[in-house]
């Protein structure tokens, strides 16, 4: 056998050679072919992730209060940079923080990240760079006000919610991430790639809030203005729509301390006087008192367990309204005590104090609100003056639309509606009634013992010219860290309706520790009410129906009262006087129930008078007392000698009794007469 | 030489076909950067448009506005007598 050849060895290398690539390449190409394709599709294409643009949130009329806009996150890897003095000089024209920068760099970290948000045009001339890494992030855009902030809350540098409605709302704001392929060029960074396929993000829900911007605005400004001047702690300012339980700014403002989320929803206080119209309203519901009843309020000073109440307006005697109406301690007491403990519970249960509202804001505060078993022995007298309960301004706000709408207890709402990125409705809030908390005879019947605490009562100061506001000033004293009640430190309130015969608004004004002479709800809390209503009148948009405003000027009313009566008016609206005593009246004549558990009643002294001496201030020094308006003496024959005295005493008038031969009094009933005229009271002869 | 032609034929079309191909990646390539470009343009000016009506909403906002008029103008709040709502007309 001839033996191979060199030649023939060689080209039996080659050959063998040529056979092993042959066989390599059909492994790669068809036995692992799937794998390799996949692996280079891998390096060359990758899925990005796209963010959705997170919703936008817009106030009642459409306006913009939160947006997002895309900026940019810079990162550098240091050991992908080849030079690092070009990177940190292009750093630099890019008007990025050079110290930052330098200190990051210093540090030779292998992942550096810039501190800030960039946008797209700053960081242009950087993005081919080696090293440097850009990532779009979405950032919200807010305004400068406060309360917004405070209302819709704020996100982490990562785009997190952290608080309010932004937190709340997270699952409708965030939308859906969509999923991008790119192609990498030859330096890694991504192209967009004619193969690739895009899932195109889903943009999250526009969210539609009940608060007007405008009034939002009005209330802030004037908050801030008022905490400044009158040296408070803070305050907070609620205004809520009565009919739809719509809120319509919330705004507040703490000095020197750091809040989070709104307080006049997280924070509850002891809301004092203004809690006195529930009581009277329990009373009128459990039929325990009418309006025109009376009681002894021992001069302003009463002595019940323990302690000593008083009034700062002293008076001998006062009957159910005008204890609103001067907001007297004593008289809501002596009052209150024809209440059950139980009685007392349940009414302000009922107006859902002691249990959150459920409004779209985290750490709503629930209030404190004790069962009677809890209750010391002073309690029962200190819940009737607003105190041993704590409730959050929004509570109030929504307590007392129940008496703006005549009896409801609204569900009170945040988010007017929810529309989908198509501008589709997905939700709508609509007003929806809790419960029926006093009837709508009561509810007026308290509107108008507050029309009396702003025309002549407590809370002048927040009376306008040309519209009714009904209101109840609250000046209450405020607990230090385990000091208790301390001197010369109070929670200053006033709850408005507006307009106060047909109420559009509810506006709660509360001033925390105000420092000053001043320091009673009707005197300081009250004028910012004023000031608060007189520029959402002037505000071109504020949630104001014109044309409902228009029939309740007081002009218009009394018009219409002259239309009625073929009278003359006088310069008190009439209108507003005759639903008054028609809803007196109508109460009055009620059947009175007087149960076993009620305390004794005060009986009127004869000889005392009917005036209440009021503290001076720059408007009643001139006049410390009330305007004496000459009223009809009533009509008492049919009824027994108890309760006529207790009609005319109601009536403001001094009674004499006298047997004669027939019933009646001296003078006539109808006969006009100033308060304070003794009536001669004829009782018949057995 | 036929044959050698032919082959010539077929190599230099191979050639034109690959750079055909070169030629219409590079294209697209710089397409694609071109529109990324345009993205970034617009997502810029998107941010920026956001940037500039929240400066002027804040600029509009009474806490603004109704300081400096206030101050610089002597302007006021309208007490509510100067305010005159008319009623709208009936036809």
């Amino acid at each position: 056998m001839k033996a191979p050849t060199r030649v023939a060895v060689i080209h039996a290398f080659f050959l063998l050679f040529a056979i092993s690539l042959v066989a390599r390449a059909a492994k790669v190409q068809v036995v692992e072919g799937k794998q390799w394709a996949a692996r280079g599709k891998r390096q060359h294409f990758f899925a990005g992730s796209l963010s959705a643009p997170r919703g936008e949130i817009l106030d009642a009329s459409g306006n913009t209060l939160v947006e997002s806009r895309e900026m940019t996150r810079v990162a550098l890897a240091l050991p992908e940079m080849r030079d690092t003095a070009l990177v940190l000089k292009a750093l630099r024209r890019a008007r990025l923080d050079a110290a930052a920068v330098h200190a990051a760099i210093d540090r030779r970290r292998r992942w550096i990240e810039i501190p800030g948000l960039y946008s797209a045009s700053d960081v242009a001339s950087i993005s081919k760079l080696n090293g440097v890494h850009l990532t779009p992030v979405l950032q919200r855009v807010y305004g400068n006000s406060d309360g917004i902030k405070r209302i819709v809350g704020s996100l982490d540098g990562r785009g997190n919610p952290l608080d309010g409605l932004e937190l709340a709302l997270d699952s409708l704001l965030r939308g859906d991430s969509g999923r991008v392929s790119l192609a990498r060029d030859n330096n890694g960074r991504a192209l967009d790639s004619p193969d690739g396929w895009t899932e195109q993000p889903k943009a999250g829900s526009t969210v539609v809030l009940t608060i007007n911007n405008t009034l939002q605005d009005i209330c802030e400004r004037e908050l801030s203005i008022a905490v400044d001047s009158l040296k408070a702690e803070g305050g907070d300012i609620v205004v809520m729509n009565p009919h739809t339980g719509e809120i319509l700014a919330l705004a507040s403002n703490r000095v020197g301390r750091t809040t989070f989320g709104n307080t006049a929803v997280t924070e509850p206080f002891e809301p004092g006087s203004t809690l006195k119209p529930f009581v009277a309203a329990s009373l009128l519901e459990h039929k325990r008192a009418r309006p025109s009843d009376i009681v002894n309020t021992h001069n302003g000073k009463l002595e019940l367990d323990g302690r000593i109440i008083t009034d700062m307006h002293k008076a001998a005697q006062l009957s159910l309204s005008d204890v609103i109406r001067f907001s007297s301690n004593v008289g809501i007491v002596e009052f209150g005590q024809r209440l059950t403990p139980r009685q007392k519970y349940e009414t302000f249960r009922d107006l859902g104090f002691g249990m959150a509202l459920g409004v779209p804001l985290p750490a709503e505060a629930a209030g404190t609100l004790r069962e009677p078993r809890q209750w010391s022995r002073q309690t029962a007298a200190s819940i009737l003056m607003g105190y041993e309960i704590a409730v959050t301004p929004l509570q109030l706000v929504t307590a007392y639309a129940a008496i703006a709408n005549g009896g409801e207890l609204l569900e009170p709402h945040l988010v007017k509606e929810v529309r989908s990125v198509e501008g589709k409705v997905v939700y709508r809030a609509e007003t929806r009634a809790i419960r029926r908390v006093m009837s709508g005879e009561v509810a007026r019947t308290i509107q108008q013992m507050l029309l009396a605490v702003v025309q002549e009562g407590t809370a002048t100061k927040a009376d306008l010219a040309t519209f009714e506001v009904a209101g109840k000033s609250g000046t209450a004293r405020r607990t230090s860290q385990n000091a208790g009640y301390t001197a010369g430190n109070y929670t200053a309130s006033f709850v408005g309706l507006f307009p106060g015969n047909d109420p559009q608004y509810v506006v709660l004004v509360k001033l925390d520790s105000p420092k000053g002479a001043h320091y009673a709800g009707g005197d300081i809390a009250a004028p910012v009410t004023q000031i608060v209503l007189r520029a959402a009148l002037a505000a071109r948009d504020a949630a104001l129906d014109r044309e409902g405003l228009a029939a309740s000027e007081k002009s218009t009313l009394a018009d219409v009262a002259r239309a009625s009566n073929g009278t003359r008016s006088t310069a008190t609206p009439k209108v507003a006087q005759r639903v008054r005593g028609d809803a007196t009246d109508a109460l009055d004549r009620a059947a009175y129930d007087p149960s076993d558990n009620m305390a004794p009643r005060a009986e009127p002294e004869e000889t005392a008078s009917y005036f209440v001496d009021l503290p001076a201030s720059p408007k009643l020094a001139v006049a410390p007392r009330l305007p004496v308006t000459p009223r009809p003496i009533p009509d008492v024959r049919r009824l027994s000698v108890r309760e006529a005295v207790r009609a005319l005493h109601g009536a403001g008038f001094r009674v004499r009794v006298v047997t004669a031969a027939s019933p009646g009094t001296l003078p006539a009933a109808g006969t006009m007469a100033a308060p304070g005229t003794l009536v001669q009271l004829t009782r018949p002869l057995e | 030489m036929r044959g050698r032609t032919l082959v010539g034929v077929v190599l230099a079309a191979f050639v034109l076909v690959a750079l055909s191909i070169v030629w219409r990646r590079t294209i697209g390539i710089g397409q694609s950067e071109r529109l990324a470009q345009l993205d970034g343009n617009r997502v810029d000016l998107e941010s920026e448009r956001a940037r500039l009506e929240a400066e002027i909403r804040d600029a509009s906002a009474r806490q603004t506005l109704g300081t400096s008029a206030e101050r610089r103008l002597g302007m006021h709040i309208p007490s509510d007598k100067q305010v005159v709502i008319l009623p709208r007309a009936t036809r």
